[in-house]
């Protein structure tokens, strides 16, 4: 028995006090000379011995009552090893059952099934068993049950999913069980291929003190284990030829004996495009490159498989790897699904004010360069900036430009409703005084820097995302372009000074407004009052501006299972508009097994504005993300996969297994060595909880008793 | 001081107590038979100053104690009669055990020395003969009555120590064998024993027409048991221990020595003893006069 907070124990020499003081008393005692005792000895009753035992039960009552309130603030608790140290008793098990997808490789899992009904044959009905189901994650099937034929049936049910293994975050739940037990006995059955990849030691990692670890190795059939990885996707543009790619995938394998005329295919939306044959020498890869495809307008929907697909049917609609394909014994790493979109180019829109459109011709080039993204400017008047044009664009850029009140209220409805805005201030630029308030920065006046030594980019906030390209040495020297003139700036309140002049006056500031941002350079991007635009960081530097401003993020081919897909990011890269993307309604996922479900929209942490869908991929295949209402948006794609590192079947020692979790070597339990920290330990066992009852049930006891002796007394 | 004490044990006598107490008279409650007259009634019918009665004439009757005046009113002869006075034998019969050796302010013998040093010193006054016996569980020491004994009972009270355990029974019906001459008897004692005990004791000594005193001297906290801390009470003399809580049984304490005291008055009220229990702090000369005025009051309702 131990306690988390022993100092209450000093309250149980309160206890003491009433013995000691009777004690004390009895110590100096006086014996009084009595002429006759003839009278006293007549009283019957009445000495101090028998009084004192009259009220032993009283006092027995009311001193245990104190002793457990005492003993429950002290919050006591059975270490593990205690509990261990009792022999024999119940047995606490859990189950940890490895249903990774490389416990599909031949008849693993059937193995794996019946060695965990083994395991638990000698169960007794005083046994409690749980059954944890592990790969990325672990969830409990079955929590603390004496029916040990439930759980056979648990066991029965369960089929190896598409994770990898992962035995860390199985032995915290094993751990967190066993923890709340109260049975003597404690012991953790892993019944797995023990796979050397799954297995990561972590000190943090300890099961409670006196668990007995069992370890079930399952060993599938032997042959050959072939893997797809990551097929790699160039995109070629001729003139005047729609886009095209070209797929390479790559095959390993996994084993020592060579492998060959193995047929590798290429499917799109379905169909198969190109099969071709490859060899592959043992324990090493080779890659099979398909002809370049054209890109269909919308989403491809594409999958490469080894082997022949006799069943392409059903199978490549759901990515799922169909039986029929039998390469070799483990066929979830046989197939990968990529999709393929057409770049969507990220609509700009340059604003202009009268005959000045030559101002923006560095500008203009600068966009018109580079694929990732695509930007696709279009020029408007300022006067003539509607709602509708606005809404067609996701970032707007305006050049030394005087804003006009009414097209700055269609700016700030633009901005605020998710999109981007880049004001490059001149000498001409202005900005309606009443709104102010909402820019970056207050706008001064100009500072003159063409006598003397010209300003120069300085303090640039590399941290953030327009800069961190830069970051590296030789990723970009802003220090050689002049600037002559800019605008006085002081930032606004929530703004961020993203770089200075070698003044240390603000450059460049940005603020959030609504969903969307807004940045503030305080010179032009011409050569009107800088050169910049002459200088080799000009093109990178608006190329991140827009980049950033227009919320582009480069959307993966495919994930990995356990991945998280940014459905808003994944709208955007699709060619929404920002508004559409970010303030869309609810959206429907269709799963690769063909389960529906709606998806809602989830406010991302306190002070941030915009909204963000996240889905985490749980199944091999492609999901498809629709949007709902008004304005539904594209349809989103996404290809999931299965972790390539679980298709390497290099198994570890169990016992190392056991040692990284009992820290004692290479035992199956975990000794006497506390695992667990002891509040945890506590709060699992809560015994103060029954301690503070005992302790007031027995006060109410003594309450009772007291009265009854009381009137019996009278 | 040694001039004003010319005997040993006169510290006993206190004059403040003689000076209250001496004009009383000491009141035998029965006629002792005397030889010498004194203040003491003679059972005897005798030469006397004080009338008793007339009775008729018989043959034998002495001639000169005819009462002619009746004679002449009546023409019958009478005989008067007078009670003779005679001095007595008082004797002081005093417990000495050890339980006598109680007391808060003066032990109970100190008081019993002194109440026996005034009533011997008063009945010598009155020419009675005086003795002393002091016991425990047996005759510690005896002084016979006698007309010349005062010294020597005061000097015999002087030495007197409470050192044995008592025993009431043996010493007194040894003492009543012994006293063969009617007399006065006074008996000194805390009286623990069992009413029975000691009446059965002091019974004999009354049988023989002895006029039977008891004192019975009691230390205050005998009485109100007043003790406050839970103690252990020892028997001065069987030397037993036993833990007493006082507040918890005082009361029925009291009660059994209530009934105690009660037991003895009524025992001593049927035997015609006369009993009287003192208290050791009230004083000792308010306690003799309130004797001595009962012991008047009784002779003359007789």
């Amino acid at each position: 028995m131990s306690f988390l907070t022993p100092l209450f124990l000093l309250g149980l020499a309160a206890l003491a006090i009433p013995v000691l003081v009777h004690l004390t008393q009895r110590e100096r005692k006086s014996v009084i000379a009595f002429p006759s005792l003839m009278f006293l000895k007549k009283i019957p009753y009445e000495s101090v011995q028998k009084r004192r035992i009259r009220d032993w039960l009283l006092l027995a009552l009311r001193l245990a009552a104190l002793a457990l309130i005492v003993s429950a603030f002290a919050r006591p608790f059975l270490r593990g090893s205690d509990v261990a140290a009792a022999a024999g008793g119940a047995r606490d098990i859990v189950v940890l059952l490895d249903r990774s997808y490389s416990m599909g490789y031949g008849d693993s899992w059937s193995r794996a099934q019946r060695v965990a009904g083994e395991a638990l044959a000698s169960a007794t009905a005083a046994d409690r068993i749980s059954l944890v189901l592990f790969a990325d994650h672990a969830e409990v099937a079955l929590r603390s049950t004496p029916d040990r034929s439930r759980a056979v049936s648990e066991i029965n049910a369960a089929s190896p999913g598409p994770g990898s293994t992962k035995y860390g975050p199985a032995l915290k739940l094993a751990g967190s069980l066993l923890a709340e037990s109260m049975l003597p006995r404690k012991e953790v059955i892993v019944v797995s291929d023990f796979q050397r990849g799954g297995w990561q030691p972590d000190d943090t990692l300890r099961l409670p003190g006196g668990t007995v670890i069992t370890t079930a190795v399952v060993e599938g059939a032997s042959g050959p284990n072939l893997a797809l990885t990551p097929a790699t996707l160039l995109r070629t543009r001729d003139a005047g030829q729609p886009e095209r790619v070209t797929v390479t995938a790559g095959v390993l394998n996994r084993t020592a004996t060579a492998a060959t005329a193995i047929p590798v295919q290429l499917e799109m939306d379905g169909r198969i495009v190109q099969t071709l044959s490859v060899n592959v020498e043992g324990g090493a890869s080779a890659t099979a490159t398909f002809a370049p495809v054209s890109i269909a307008a919308t989403t491809t929907r594409a999958t490469v498989r080894l082997g022949t697909d006799a069943a392409a049917g059903v199978a490549v609609q759901t990515g799922m790897a169909p039986a029929a394909s039998a390469i070799d014994a483990l066929a979830r790493d046989n197939v990968f699904n990529f999709v393929i979109t057409p770049t969507a180019p990220v609509p700009v829109t340059v604003v202009t004010q009268g005959n000045r459109a030559d101002a923006n011709l560095y500008l203009s080039r600068a966009l018109e360069i580079g694929e990732a993204p695509r930007f696709d400017t279009s020029w408007q008047s300022i006067d003539a900036l509607t709602g509708d044009a606005t809404n067609r664009t996701r970032l707007l850029i305006l050049n030394d430009v005087a804003v006009p009140e009414a097209a700055a209220a269609r700016l700030v409805t633009f901005v605020e409703g998710g999109g981007g805005l880049l004001i490059a201030l001149g000498p001409r630029a202005s900005w309606p005084s009443a709104r102010e308030g909402w820019l970056p920065a207050v706008v001064g006046p100009a500072v003159d820097r063409t006598r003397g030594a010209a300003a120069k980019l300085s303090g640039m906030d590399y941290g953030h995302a327009v800069f961190e390209p830069f970051r590296a040495a030789r990723s970009g020297d802003f220090s050689t372009a002049r600037f002559y003139s800019y605008r006085g700036l002081t930032p606004a309140t929530g703004a961020t000074v993203l770089a200075r002049f070698d003044t240390g006056e603000p450059a460049l500031v940005e603020k959030t407004a609504g969903l969307g941002r807004i940045v503030m350079f305080a010179s032009t991007i011409d050569l009107s009052w800088n050169d910049l635009a002459l200088k080799p960081v000009f093109l990178p530097f608006v190329h991140q501006l827009g980049r950033h401003l227009s919320g582009f993020r480069e959307q993966a081919a495919f994930l990995t299972i356990g991945e998280v897909l940014d459905i808003t990011a994944a709208e955007i890269a699709a060619g929404a508009t920002s508004s559409a993307a970010r303030t869309g309604g609810g959206r429907t996922v269709l799963t690769p097994s063909g389960q529906r479900r709606d998806l809602s929209v989830t406010t991302a942490a306190s002070g941030a504005t915009s909204p963000t869908a996240a889905l985490e991929l749980g199944e091999q295949g492609f999901y498809e993300v629709r949007g709902a209402g008004r304005e539904p948006g594209p349809v989103i794609v996404a290809a999931a996969n299965v972790n390539l590192a679980e298709s390497n079947l290099d198994r570890m020692d169990p016992k190392e297994l056991v040692a990284g979790v009992t820290g004692n070597g290479t035992s199956g339990s975990t000794g006497t060595q506390d695992v667990l920290p002891d509040a945890a330990q506590e709060l699992a066992q809560r015994v103060w909880w029954y301690l503070l009852f005992a302790g007031i049930l027995l006060l109410i006891a003594e309450t009772v008793l007291a009265q009854r002796l009381s009137r019996a007394a009278r | 001081m040694a001039a004003h004490q010319p005997i040993p044990g006169a510290r006993f006598v206190d004059p403040a107590v003689l000076a209250r107490i001496g004009n009383l008279e000491m009141v035998a409650k029965t006629v002792v038979d005397g030889l010498i007259n004194g203040t003491h009634r003679s059972p005897f019918f005798g030469a006397s100053v004080d009338f008793a009665e007339h009775r008729g004439y018989v043959a034998g009757d002495d001639i000169r104690r005819m009462d002619w005046r009746v004679f002449a009113r009546t023409d019958k002869y009478y005989i008067k009669e007078f009670e003779a006075d005679s001095n007595a034998n008082f004797s002081v019969l005093l417990d000495i055990s050890k339980s006598m050796s109680f007391g808060e302010r003066i032990s109970k013998l100190d008081y019993a020395k002194t109440l026996a040093a005034c009533l011997t010193y008063l009945a010598n006054q009155q020419r009675d003969r005086v003795g002393l016996v002091t016991f425990d569980d047996g005759v510690v020491e005896h002084v016979p009555p006698s007309a010349k004994h005062l010294d020597v009972i005061l000097h015999t009270l002087d030495r007197a120590r409470a050192e044995k355990p008592g025993h009431l029974l043996a010493p007194l019906q040894r003492l009543a064998e012994h006293f063969g001459r009617r007399g006065i008897i006074v008996v000194i004692s805390d009286f623990y024993a069992d009413p029975d005990e000691i009446f059965e004791a002091v019974g004999p000594l009354r049988f023989r027409g002895n006029d039977v005193i008891l004192f019975h001297v009691l230390d205050p906290q005998e009485i109100d048991f007043s003790f406050s801390e839970p103690s252990s009470f020892e028997d001065l003399e069987s030397g037993d221990q036993i833990p007493i809580v006082p507040a918890a049984l005082a009361d029925q304490y009291r009660a059994l020595v209530a009934a105690h005291i009660e037991a003895l008055t009524t025992r001593s009220s049927q035997q015609r003893i006369d009993y009287m229990l003192l208290n050791t702090s009230q004083p000792l000369d308010f306690a003799l006069f309130r004797f001595l005025s009962m012991r008047e009051r009784l002779a003359r309702t007789r």
